[in-house]
């Protein structure tokens, strides 16, 4: 999330300017009711009086731009991954674009959250190894051969369900299945199939089950 | 395809695959053939010797974390498109 919004913010402050020169952007103390409630969020967040210039152009647009605002805030706001982690990734997103506006906005967010000159060096040294590499990958058209050392993470999605490995013609319960799942139970999984399209693996036909004749 | 041979471990001098072996340190895992991008490093171990140490230094723990740098090059591979 935060790669791909960083990046949508910087496509559209790298080509405000020269490449765009008849569309202008608004001023951080434009009027308009909508346009301020959001501006004055944005600068809250990053606790500065002008608003970032991405937020300043699509704004024209009060009601794009509020739907914008809400994903760039849930993608950088404190949560498994803390708010100065991804500026910081932001940060290497932006170096490796090459991004006019996102290098200097993230390393001064960094910044702003704590990271001394040192945290930024060892970003800045990450992300030139690794540009090094995928260059040097990239280039010898190398094929993935790592892959299968990481652990894979079987958690569910968030507010999800473990996945239940079955094989094929197994039951999803065997026996008398209404009586062995509890009322409770019976509520939770009615609950998940109305909020989540397929939380859980589709029941095996009772045709799988017969027994062979 | 890669675009060149990759050589297999038994192909290189003594002195280059000690790079072999550290790979397998860094990574804690025992590669039947060490990686595509170690035998890559070690065709040259004035150049890729050099290379690693920057590496593990830029990679080491600091004011971030080894996994939090992880993240960054993961974020790195990912917008050069990098399928290694």
């Amino acid at each position: 999330m935060v790669v791909g919004i960083t990046n949508a913010l910087n496509v559209v402050a790298d080509a405000f300017g020269d490449a765009t020169p008849d569309f202008a952007a608004l001023s951080s103390d434009a009027e308009g009711e909508a346009v301020q409630a959001l501006f004055t969020d944005i600068r809250a967040f990053y606790v500065c009086r002008e608003v970032p210039l991405p937020f300043r152009l699509i704004s024209h647009d009060p009601a794009y731009a509020a739907d914008v605002w809400d994903a760039v805030k849930r993608a950088f706001d404190d949560n498994r991954l803390g708010r100065r982690l991804k500026e910081a990734l932001a940060f290497a997103v932006s170096l490796t674009s090459r991004s006019r506006f996102g290098a200097p906005f993230h390393l001064a967010e960094m910044r702003r959250l704590g990271m001394t000159d040192r945290g930024v060096m060892e970003v800045l040294g990450v992300t030139q190894m690794f540009s090094s590499y995928t260059k040097i990958a990239d280039t010898l058209q190398l094929e993935p051969d790592m892959g299968h050392i990481a652990p894979v993470d079987h958690s569910p999605a968030p507010g999800g369900f473990t996945r239940v490995e079955r094989k094929a013609g197994q039951a999803q319960v065997n026996g008398s299945s209404r009586t062995k799942i509890s009322k409770g139970d019976r509520r939770v999984a009615s609950r998940a199939s109305r909020i989540s399209p397929s939380p859980s693996p589709a029941p095996v036909s009772r045709r799988a089950v017969k027994k062979p004749v | 395809m890669p675009t060149v041979r990759l050589r297999h471990a038994s192909e290189y001098p003594e002195a280059a695959r000690a790079l072999f072996e550290l790979s397998k340190a860094w990574f804690r895992y025992e590669f039947d053939e060490p990686p595509a991008m170690s035998r890559v490093m070690a065709w040259d171990p004035a150049f890729g010797g050099p290379h690693g140490r920057a590496m593990k230094r830029a990679m080491a723990p600091g004011e971030l974390t080894r996994a939090e740098k992880e993240m960054v090059a993961a974020v790195v591979s990912g917008v050069n498109a990098c399928s290694y």
